[in-house]
């Protein structure tokens, strides 16, 4: 397979509704190629080692382990429902939620060995880990609530309701932000009990939370309402608020600062001037979800683990 | 024009569904709102474009005309719940959740879904082939389900009302009964289980499908010429399947799409000028009543159908007149 020429990093855009995966030339905004897959990606994950990027195809059972630099297909691995997955920072586990099957699946990653699946109500979607990759916290969208989950046994430590359809949830200075989709706000969680300590009211469709390089901002974005927020990583206040209709959901931060954003209904990228609040926006395949671009220089150190 | 309809889509989803489903409190099904949102748009399409190139047809080469079209009307009644409204929808959720049950229990159990590109993974850089040979597989699936359900007296019951039309148009395609649509629907759904159909990823030519077989109703005195008869299936060739005299278990051309099923099973037909349409042997409620009275005329043939005075659920050839 030809390597991609390409000027500036690439983009890799799930499309979740066309079963294909679009690269971008981050630099020129052209798409360079359009890998196809099986059925219905939605996320993707970057091994610990770095050496492949990992894209969960939902409807197709199975796991595609692409080289991030080029997108090259390496290896093929059938999996139960692969919705949201991410590895553990120690590099140790691997732990895929199924939404529509109702099950957290912890796989060792080295040898993909399926460790425990936890059978779980209803719809587990996103997660993040403790920072001693100990417990993974994973939010159920249909029993409105996140639980904690001990990866290394696999037993549920505690659940505990914390808004109506709970989403992307993120570590953040020993406690856990969750978006809560089904109201207009971040649900600060108290990660040993599950009690939610404040609400940050942020938007209609509170959904995932990211944080950029410099960790000078979190930033949400708001599907419904269709807006992006960002929040001052110290007090939560809002300190900027961006109108990006058509419904925005996952992003990333590209070299010069900018926000590259995925908008499921208007099946585009848009590429976000975090100053101005000015934007364009990318054609990209049905319903893009999952974004990543391989032009980062400040990834954690890699994990030397292998993933055979 | 994709980027229109898929554009139109995300329009409805964002304004429209989207608000609803946070309003009630249903946002986590969004993703299955939005599928639902492209199936309608392009539905919404191909009712239109079908509209655009059949009635001229129909209204250029009419096979007959009718002083009254009111039979006709509640046919379009049928196209607009099966191709834009409540059907696609329900369809799209439980054939997305038995897929996800399925699929995952095979995985989980070690057999991965053998999908046509796993089989041969030289196609998986081709996706119009693979959608080519996945139409192929399903239309002959189709055929099956099509030829039993005219051979076994209960399903013809449900089935009957579809060929209850006397005044048949492209419209006629959906008018179907309800329990005949959901017998479809698990026949199909199990298929495309088993062969791992992606519905979403080829709407535009899920689209042409349909609009042949709507085509494949219309009231036009078209035919495709003699190889053109042998390649796809034409008003004339579908027309000779809803005659009057081959009503039941002893009719012909079966086939939705590729006539080549008919040809190899010996069921295929091409001497059939245009004939009436119509079954005498069903009431005149499956014929010319309203939606409702249609469906439940086809519960009590169903019912009558299941009686025990029937000797047989498996119709006897000639059982029908020819």
């Amino acid at each position: 397979m030809p390597q991609a020429d390409v000027k500036g990093g690439l983009a890799f855009v799930i499309n979740s509704a066309q079963a294909s995966i679009d690269l971008i030339d981050v630099a020129t905004r052209q798409r360079v190629r359009r890998i196809p897959v099986l059925r219905e990606p939605h996320h993707m994950a970057l091994t610990p080692d770095h050496r492949s990027l990992v894209i969960g195809d939902t409807g197709a059972n199975e796991l595609l382990f692409l080289d991030p630099l080029t997108g090259e297909l390496q290896r093929r691995v059938p999996v139960s429902d692969p919705y949201q997955f991410g590895y553990s920072p120690d590099g140790k586990w691997l732990v895929v939620n199924g939404l529509l099957r109702n099950q957290v699946d912890i796989y060792d990653a080295a040898s993909m060995r399926l460790s425990s699946r936890v059978p779980i109500a209803s719809m587990p979607s996103h997660e993040n880990f403790s920072p001693d990759s100990k417990i993974v916290y994973v939010t159920l969208q249909s029993a409105n609530s996140i639980a904690a989950i001990d990866v290394g046994s696999g037993n549920i430590i505690w659940k505990a309701v914390v808004g109506p359809v709970p989403a992307g949830v993120l570590w953040h200075r020993g406690k856990l932000l969750v978006g809560v989709m089904g109201a207009d706000y971040v649900a600060v969680v108290d990660p040993a009990t599950g009690r939610v300590e404040r609400r940050v009211h942020t938007g209609k469709g509170a959904h995932v939370l990211f944080v950029p390089h410099d960790g000078a901002a979190i930033y949400v974005t708001n599907r419904v309402d269709g807006s992006i927020v960002g929040l001052d990583p110290e007090t939560l206040a809002e300190t900027r608020r961006f109108h990006i209709p058509g419904g925005p959901d996952d992003m990333d931060f590209a070299p010069d600062g900018k926000i590259w954003v995925t908008l499921r209904w208007e099946h585009s990228v848009a590429v976000v001037n975090p100053e101005t609040g000015a934007f364009e926006t990318l054609q990209t395949g049905r319903s893009p979800h999952g974004i990543w671009l391989n032009t980062h220089d400040t990834l954690p150190a890699p994990v030397k683990v292998s993933t055979r | 024009m994709l980027n229109t309809l898929d554009s139109a889509a995300g329009w409805v989803q964002e304004n429209a569904l989207v608000p609803m489903l946070w309003q009630f409190g249903l946002i986590q099904w969004e993703e299955v709102s939005q599928g639902w949102a492209v199936f309608a748009i392009y539905g919404a399409v191909q009712v239109l474009a079908t509209y655009a190139i059949c009635v001229p047809l129909e209204m250029w080469r009419p096979v007959e005309r009718w002083p009254d079209v009111r039979a006709v009307a509640t046919d379009m009644i049928y196209t607009l719940i099966s191709r834009v409204g409540i059907l696609p929808l329900v369809t799209f959720v439980l054939f997305y959740q038995v897929q996800v049950e399925l699929t995952g229990f095979v995985v989980d159990h070690g057999w991965v879904q053998p999908t046509l590109e796993r089989f041969a993974p030289v196609l998986l850089g081709h996706p119009l082939l693979v959608f080519c040979l996945y139409a192929v597989i399903l239309d002959f699936s189709d055929y099956w389900r099509h030829r039993l359900s005219h051979a076994y007296g209960w399903w013809w019951a449900l089935h009957s009302l579809h060929h209850a039309q006397r005044q048949m148009t492209f419209w006629s395609d959906d008018r179907n009964h309800i329990l005949d649509d959901i017998i479809a629907a698990l026949w199909f759904g199990t298929v495309a289980t088993l062969i791992g159909v992606p519905p979403l990823q080829f709407p535009i030519l899920v689209l042409v499908l349909r609009f042949l077989e709507s085509l494949s109703h219309a009231n036009a005195r078209v035919w495709f010429g003699w190889l053109g008869e042998r390649l796809l299936v034409s008003p004339r060739f579908h027309r000779a399947h809803h005659g009057v005299l081959g009503a039941g278990c002893r009719s012909a051309n079966y086939g939705a799409i590729l006539p080549i099923w008919d040809i190899m099973f010996g069921t295929a037909d091409f001497s059939r000028e245009f004939v009436p349409t119509g079954d005498p042997t069903g009431s005149e409620a499956l014929a010319s009543g309203g939606y409702f009275e249609q469906q439940w005329a086809g519960v009590r043939r169903f019912a009558g159908a299941l009686a025990p005075h029937r000797q047989s659920s498996r119709m006897t050839a000639g059982s029908n007149p020819r």
